[in-house]
């Protein structure tokens, strides 16, 4: 059965992603990871789709249950087709007052958990031979420096960098891998970071979900092992 | 169904490295994974024997646990020769058909793979044209000439059947006859037909350093197809 996999689903652009995804139909099977079941519900139920859409919640921050967490996903549809990595967590702090259990905690949801994902579904999308996808966000702030932004700014560079090593690594396996860096994005996470910005001025969710559901597409095949760059012309 | 023999018992002296060279990382994973990696994906493989030193069959066993490999695997200890290896391998298959390709050539693709075994010839190798010339040489001095055109540059993997082989083995055992493959030791002892495939330039057989540098080009000019 065709599935997808998407984290963060809850809200922002995983939520957004899931929806267009559910509405373009080329899966069967949808996994939505989210850390709250009410919050993934909401996405659901916003959802226009002929897949089945199952909810997962879990906090992907728990990387000990992660493994387990694919393999009971491959065990309910026998593939597994496209990992999203989309949930991401931030704390901005200067240098002085970050600390380490911040530090590692975005490290966690934003590479370590992302990491295990894809090493847990290769393991499955090699069988298919052809067609997988794995499609990872990162962010703008990954290469461009801001004060105050340490700890999200290098795990997205992390990330970025993470994805391009993968791109060779998996290619054989005709696992395809993407990455997209959004600039300015009018999410909960976004208002961590700029909390003064009017979000009605910049990039909606839907905009990023539109663009990752073109990639994960059948069609597409020439833009993987990229930092696509996802930004709104103002 | 065919059994597959690896042969992967080289120490790696001409690498000067501390591994052998089948355990030396091509392309981010060591170079025998390469071809077990491919062997899985081809349904009429039953059985892969991997003839191994006896030092590295932990290792060995290793990787196949973390790569996943589900083939049935037969682990066996290298003999004191090539020959002797292969012979070992042979002898240790299920199946009358068998095929036995070498570790340190990473870059035979599946399609290789099938083309040998649908081929209808009982026993084949793939073969490339030599585009130099090659002559002989006798103490220190050109003893004589050969005729390009009727060379070919032997490549692995290669087919046979396994009792005909087995015979030639056992055979060259008692004559104390060394082959450097296995169809010249087949062709010497039957004068069997062997087929010659057409090989490619990019089945290599990493040997020096400046092979595995090569190798990573080619892993990624031929193998993933990426520019």
């Amino acid at each position: 059965m065709k599935t997808c996999i998407i984290t963060g689903a809850g809200s922002g652009i995983g939520r957004a992603a899931a929806i267009a995804i559910g509405a373009a139909n080329e899966f069967e099977y949808l996994a939505l990871i989210g850390r709250t079941e009410d919050k993934l519900a909401e996405t659901k139920a916003k959802m226009t789709t002929n897949a089945h859409v199952e909810l997962f919640a879990y906090d992907l921050a728990d990387l000990e249950g992660i493994p387990a967490l694919v393999e009971r996903i491959y065990e309910t549809t026998g593939e597994i087709t496209c990992l999203l990595n989309i949930a991401g967590y931030t704390d901005p702090q200067p240098l002085l007052t970050t600390s380490l259990e911040s530090m590692r905690l975005t490290y966690e949801t934003n590479v370590f958990a992302p990491f295990l994902l894809i090493r847990e579904c290769t393991k499955y999308m090699r069988l298919n031979r052809d067609g997988s996808k794995i499609l990872n966000v990162a962010s703008t702030a990954g290469i461009t420096p801001r004060p105050g932004w340490l700890s999200y700014a290098s795990s997205k560079a992390a990330v970025v960098s993470m994805s391009q090593t993968l791109t060779e690594e998996l290619a054989e396996y005709g696992i395809r891998v993407y990455c997209i860096s959004p600039g300015r994005c009018a999410t909960a996470l976004r208002r961590k970071l700029a909390p003064n910005e009017d979000q009605s001025t910049i990039m909606q969710p839907e905009d990023v979900g539109h663009i990752i559901c073109q990639l994960v597409s059948e069609s597409e095949h020439c833009l993987d092992g990229q930092n696509i760059i996802v930004r709104k012309k103002t | 169904m065919y059994s597959v023999i690896i042969l992967a018992g080289g120490t790696g002296s001409r690498m000067h490295q501390s591994v052998p060279k089948q355990f030396l990382a091509l392309a981010g994973k060591p170079m025998i994974l390469h071809t077990l990696e491919r062997l899985e994906r081809i349904d009429e493989v039953g059985e892969v024997i991997v003839s191994c030193h006896p030092h590295y069959k932990e290792l060995l066993q290793m990787h196949i646990a973390a790569y996943m490999l589900k083939k049935p695997y037969t682990i066996i200890d290298g003999g004191e020769t090539r020959q002797q290896s292969a012979y070992l391998g042979v002898k240790a298959a299920k199946n009358e058909d068998i095929v036995i390709h070498e570790a340190a050539r990473p870059f035979v693709t599946t399609g290789e793979f099938k083309a040998l075994m649908d081929c209808d010839a009982a026993s084949a190798t793939y073969g490339l044209d030599i585009p130099f010339t090659v002559s002989v040489q006798k103490d220190g001095m050109i003893g004589g000439l050969l005729e390009r055109n009727s060379l070919v540059n032997i490549q692995l993997p290669q087919k046979f059947k396994r009792g005909a082989l087995l015979a030639a083995y056992e055979q060259a055992e008692k004559d104390g006859l060394v082959f450097t493959e296995d169809t010249s030791l087949l062709y010497h002892y039957t004068n069997a037909p062997i087929r010659v495939l057409e090989g490619t330039p990019n089945n290599i057989k990493v040997t020096n350093s400046v092979d595995l540098m090569a190798g990573e080009a080619i892993y990624r000019e031929y193998i993933v197809g990426r520019d």
